[in-house]
């Protein structure tokens, strides 16, 4: 095949945004006319090419216009300037269950996708079992999808997509909601995909699965194209910026809230802060020092306090609970007003956003006098350290005594 | 071909390769589906199944036949009413139900519309074809009418299948318009059904075209006679009646002409209009 898989030429794509949208006949006549609307371009003047077999990853925040600019790929959409020229078969994913019709069974919706994509009927049936197989719905299969879970729905949708042969395959953002043994088998699936020189374009929120799935990337913002070529530059680029977006962001949202509210008996937070480095920061990089000050007041001197943090990240995962020692603490007695710091000599946690719950209790009567639950937030950015996860455990490698390096003769 | 039979089985096995079509066998392989899935869906769920297309119009033909000829006294000139009735009735039913699953092809489908990219017009098409498989079995009632009243069937019958090519083309075009026009005006499916209840008594189906011709007098009369005249399916419900009921080839060629020639221009307004407005599809649908 000479030329390219996808062509984008100028692409732009408006969207009317209607302040009161007159969908009958009845309003229309009323109101002369179908509403008052604002144009709004979801993508503009992208233009870029994807080779036969490239992988293609297209990044950029929520409202950027990558699920725009994926359907107008995809031929749902159709451009208001600019072109896109396809050259072989594409299948779309877009969203949970696209295509199916919830009436009608699993089975049937195979065959009713297959003919969207042009494919007869005794083809489908020989790889009807591989994609029932797949997508592990033996015995659901006669039932109606709209019985259907989500996940049962995203595998029965990736299942189809991938067994019916597309030349090109579009993804958007579907297969987070698969569980995590279909998400691998998926991601197995895609990389098989890739090494047949098959065409992939795939949108995600997950850098991670951008970075292990494609080859080259797209940084959309504001529906237009910021970035594009190979995956690691554009991506280490998007995610600077966002960090630094995030920082403004964090720092305007410290300095806006409201006053911390008052705890049981007089005792409350009056401040947090996270400290880096250079001092008060929202932004972090894995390894500094790194501590959390919670500044407190009570009416008399505070006796027997327990202090406590937490950290959860923002997909939900508790990285951290710690209270304080409650044998050191039980008898004694802290100043009416100061500040508790609880420090890191080396912050271990790896990039990701984090909430922070703090609380003050009384540990005689186990009562909380005051509990903030995730109201401050920082990011921890890991830089060039090749770990990943949620955070650096002190490990260490050990590898066997190094060999002499042998000696040419 | 032959290397595709041979493969190992199991999710990472080579893949299967599929036939690499041209978009016309693409679109009728779709057609196909489609249409199996809107004629299956008529009848889904119903003990009676298709029976259940053969019925509604001869309850529709007793009742019209009892009222029409035992309580208003119509003066029917041939050879049987109830057959009468039945002839223009399918006719009807094949326009009216296709217009009305037309209207709503592309709102009723939105969820496919939205996220698939294909020929979206296939959808339209296919609901008056499923309308058009409806009617073809629905021509079976015919079988006992010419038993029962003596009908002998003649060559004017041929003309049969010319007749359903205009009112399928007539269908199609009106639908065209309608569906693209659901799209952006949700309350036209209603429009469309009121409209119709009123179009049924504007054709001679219960009663006789000569009988328009006799009350041509007084504004309403020749309103009414008008409106008559200029509703293509006059023409084509007479031409079916005239083939199916009296055994004669149709006595109105001129209406019949028109039908045909109203027909062209619904497919071609039908077409360029949907065409015009498909590309906003997506969005408001």
């Amino acid at each position: 095949m000479a030329g390219p898989a996808v062509r984008v030429t100028g692409l732009g794509k408006r969207f009317r945004l209607y302040h009161q949208r007159n969908q009958t006949l009845k309003q229309v006549l009323v109101h002369r006319g179908r509403g008052r609307y604002e144009d709004f371009w979801a993508v503009r003047d992208a233009s870029f090419e994807v080779p036969v077999g490239a992988t293609l990853g297209i990044i950029g925040e929520n409202g950027s216009g990558k699920s725009t600019l994926l359907r107008c790929i995809a031929g749902i959409l159709v451009a208001d300037q600019g072109s896109v020229h396809v050259d072989g078969r594409l299948a779309a994913l877009l969203e949970v269950g696209a295509g199916f019709h919830p009436e009608y069974s699993g089975r049937e919706n195979i065959y009713l996708n297959g003919a969207l994509l042009g494919l007869p009927r005794r083809y489908i049936r020989r790889v009807f079992d591989d994609i029932v197989g797949f997508a592990e719905l033996d015995r659901f299969i006669d039932n109606p999808v709209k019985t259907y879970s989500s996940g049962m729905y995203v595998r029965l949708g990736f299942s189809i997509a991938v067994h019916l042969d597309p030349d090109i395959l579009v993804v958007d953002e579907v297969l987070a909601v698969g569980d995590a043994a279909f998400q691998r088998r998926c991601m197995d699936r895609i990389s098989q995909f890739r090494s047949e020189g098959r065409t992939l374009i795939f949108v995600s929120h997950g850098l991670e699965s951008v970075r292990e799935t494609c080859d080259t990337a797209i940084w959309l913002d504001g529906g237009r194209m910021r970035e594009m070529g190979a995956v690691e530059p554009v991506l280490g680029q998007y995610v600077a910026e966002v960090n630094a977006r995030e920082a403004i962001r964090l720092e305007l949202e410290t300095r806006a809230r409201p006053p911390l509210p008052g705890g049981r008996a007089g005792v409350g937070v009056t401040g947090i802060r996270f400290i880096g480095p250079d001092g008060p920061a929202t932004v972090f990089r894995t390894g500094d020092p790194f501590a959390v000050e919670i500044s407190y007041e009570s009416p008399q001197p505070l006796t027997g306090p327990r202090f406590f943090v937490g950290f959860v990240r923002e997909d939900g995962v508790t990285v951290l609970t710690v209270p304080t020692d409650d044998s050191e603490l039980e008898e004694a007695v802290l100043p009416a007003r100061g500040v508790v710091r609880l420090a890191m000599p080396a912050l271990p946690l790896l990039d990701g956003l984090f909430q922070v719950t703090v609380g003050i209790a009384e540990i005689r009567t186990e009562e909380w006098y005051t509990l903030l639950d995730r109201v401050y937030a920082f990011r921890v950015v890991t830089d060039q350290r090749p770990e990943r996860g949620v955070a650096l455990l002190g490990q260490r490698w050990e590898l066997p005594e190094l060999a002499p390096a042998p000696v040419r003769a | 071909m032959a290397t595709n039979e041979f493969r190992a089985s199991g999710d990472l096995a080579a893949p299967l390769r599929a036939p690499r079509t041209g978009a016309w066998a693409r679109n009728r392989e779709l057609l196909g589906e489609l249409v199996r899935r809107d004629v299956q869906a008529r009848y889904r769920g119903s003990v009676l199944g298709i029976l259940w297309s053969l019925f509604n119009p001869l309850v529709f033909m007793v009742v019209y036949t009892v009222v029409f000829s035992h309580f208003a006294n119509l003066h029917f000139q041939g050879k049987s009413y109830p057959a009468y009735i039945i002839a223009g009735l399918l006719a009807w039913n094949f326009f009216s139900q296709g217009l009305s699953s037309a209207t709503s092809s592309i709102v009723s489908n939105a969820g496919l519309v939205r996220k698939v990219s294909f020929s979206w017009v296939l959808l339209t098409v296919s609901s008056v074809l499923a309308a058009l498989v409806n009617y073809l079995i629905s021509l079976v009632l015919l079988i006992p009418f010419f038993i029962i009243f003596h009908l002998v069937p003649g060559w004017p019958l041929l003309l049969l299948p010319v007749l359903v090519l205009v009112t399928f083309a007539l269908v199609l075009g009106l639908g065209l318009v309608l569906a693209a026009g659901n799209v952006f005006f949700r309350d036209l499916e209603y429009l469309v059904t009121v409209v119709t209840l009123v179009w049924f008594y504007l054709t001679p189906i219960i009663y006789q075209l000569s009988l328009v011709y006799q009350h041509d007098h007084g504004t309403l009369g020749r309103t009414f006679g008008l409106l008559v005249k200029l509703n293509p399916m006059t023409w084509i419900v007479t031409a079916q009646q005239d083939v199916i009921e009296a055994n004669q080839w149709p006595q109105h060629w001129h209406g019949l002409l028109y039908a045909v020639a109203m027909a062209a221009v619904a497919v071609a307004v039908g077409v360029g209009v949907f065409g015009r407005v498909r590309r906003r599809f997506a969005e408001e649908v």
